[in-house]
């Protein structure tokens, strides 16, 4: 089971990446929870995430949410632009799990 | 220039930084989040009020009770919005220090409602709504910020009646509020009386006269529109959140101007701004998502060839309605994408001008002061915005006409240099 919270100014944009991403992880057969948020309840939400990524046009949150990610063992990371441009579900979860991987 | 680009995106992102995460923007953004349910639901009533043909339907006294049964639903939140937006900006500044938020909203406000004249044409024991709205938004905000920098300070500095032990929490946690929460009002009380000695009479006054109407003043203008709008393009281009950035310093003045035309709306008088919230939300960033994208989609779907960009105007197309277009941005790309540049920076800038243009000729109504969410789609929030007014949908068409010109160009080169690409693999 993962936890994958993504974020961005008010969560909107990041939502529709969700869906894809939850159906990219259906078909891998990971169970997965995955949500999207505005920015300021990030912080609030890194509690009961894995892994948190940033929609790149809010990359200059990354800073301020990687202490917090620091304090909690988080990890925290920008999504590609390439990926977000195109919602390539199936490639941003294969980027969290990764993330979520090398944090062990 | 790859490396002109890198050194302004180098420029940029501090920036944003900056703006994104000061403390005093970030709980004046989140206060404004606050009001907001209570903005849009005075919004919802604005129109049902005024829905079209029932001025010609009921006959005119029935017309004014219903008008009169609806009013307070708008009169209660939208127009006094100001109050929301300050109880917000003191609870948030003190959750952001982990402090007792409730206090530093109750603070705010306390201490607001002392700067405010409690008369009205001579009648004593009234809150002028008007200072509530638009007049009091400056002053409200920059209440709202000192008072609770204040009860914090003095929180800080251990101003507070420790109880004995056997007190339950509760109890001593409503006095240790009580010396921070009573020094503070105390000191906007006597910033009261000390204003009641000069000119000015009022904090409320000496504020929205030195401080709001030249502020607003130079907002409603279009130099300062074209200005921010094309900050907004530039961070986009960037691929940061304009919006976050600019507006954070602009929301401000363009409530403040939008709640001036809603007084204006409400009381059958000539609407005073043409720039205001609504202006910018609704005819500009609000068609399509920023750079009025969703017509770009549009164009894309009839005139290009190319595999690649016809797959993203379906996968972009959906959102778009809804004027969210991060896909369109990150995957045409916009972002750092110099064959777009032009059009993308030009086309809301006559967008812009061409809007004000016609709103001051009469051409298009002007925004009608009520706050249509981000997320309506075009022509519905034209509509909406201008007070149920179906010349607000027209100008959103004429102005998707005009992007859709600006952009075919490129649009047509953009297409032949992906179709090269597609044909060679």
């Amino acid at each position: 089971m993962v936890n994958i919270l993504l974020a961005c100014s008010s969560g909107m944009s990041t939502s529709l990446l969700v869906t894809k991403m939850e159906a990219a992880a259906k078909e891998k057969g990971i169970e997965a929870t995955i949500w999207a948020v505005a920015q300021d309840k990030a912080e609030t939400d890194l509690k009961k995430a894995d892994v948190l990524l940033i929609g790149p046009q809010m990359r200059f949150m990354k800073k301020k949410l990687e202490k917090f990610g620091n304090e909690q063992g988080v990890p925290v990371d920008v999504i590609s632009p390439v990926d977000y441009g195109r919602i390539n579900g199936a490639a941003v979860l294969e980027a969290a799990l990764k993330l979520i991987e090398e944090n062990k | 220039m790859d490396r002109f680009m890198e050194v302004l995106e180098n420029v940029l992102l501090p920036v944003a930084d900056k703006l994104n995460n000061n403390r005093y923007l970030t709980a004046l953004r989140n206060g404004f989040m606050v009001a907001l349910p209570l903005i849009i639901f005075g919004s919802i009533f604005v129109v049902i009020a005024n829905f079209p043909f029932l001025d010609r339907i009921l006959s005119e006294e029935a017309y004014a009770t219903y008008q009169n049964a609806l009013g307070p639903a708008s009169a209660a939140t939208l127009s006094i919005m100001g109050l929301f937006v300050i109880i917000g900006i003191g609870y948030k500044m003190v959750e952001q220090r982990g402090g007792e938020a409730i206090y530093g909203g109750v603070v705010a406000l306390g201490s607001f409602l002392i700067l405010t004249p409690q008369v009205v044409d001579g009648v004593g024991g009234v809150i002028p709504t008007a200072s509530l709205g638009a007049e009091g938004m400056f002053v409200g905000i920059i209440t709202a910020f000192i008072a609770a920098e204040l009860y914090q300070w003095f929180v800080r500095k251990n101003l507070t009646i420790s109880m004995p032990e056997g007190v339950p929490s509760a109890v001593s946690r409503s006095f240790s509020s009580l010396i921070p929460v009573s020094i503070t009002l105390t000191l906007f009380l006597a910033l009261r009386v000390i204003f009641s000695f000069t000119g000015f009479e009022t904090v409320q006054n000496f504020v929205y006269t030195l401080v709001q109407q030249p502020l607003t003043a130079l907002g409603s203008g279009l130099p300062a529109t074209l200005l921010a709008v094309l900050l907004i393009q530039i961070f986009w281009f960037f691929g940061l959140h304009g919006q976050i950035i600019v507006n954070s310093i602009f929301d401000p003045i363009w409530y403040a101007l939008n709640d001036q035309n809603l007084s204006a709306f409400q009381a059958g008088e000539e609407l005073p701004n043409i720039v205001t919230k609504q202006f910018i939300d609704t005819f500009l960033v609000g068609m399509g998502g920023t750079g009025m994208t969703l017509i770009v989609l549009v164009l894309i779907f009839f005139v290009a060839k190319s595999r690649q960009m016809r797959e993203l105007a379906k996968l972009g197309g959906p959102s778009g309605i809804f004027n969210v277009n991060e896909p369109v941005i990150f995957g045409l790309p916009i972002v750092m994408n110099p064959l777009v540049l032009i059009p993308w920076l030009l086309a809301p800038v006559i967008v812009a001008a061409v809007t004000y243009f016609a709103m001051s000729v009469g051409f298009a109504p002007k925004p009608a002061g009520l706050i249509v969410p981000w997320t309506t789609p075009v022509l519905l929030s034209g509509y909406l915005a201008t007070g149920n007014n179906i010349m607000g949908a027209v100008m959103q068409l004429i102005n998707m006409g005009i992007v859709a010109l600006v952009w075919f160009p490129f649009i047509k080169l953009l297409d032949k240099q992906y179709f090269g690409e597609e044909q060679n693999i």
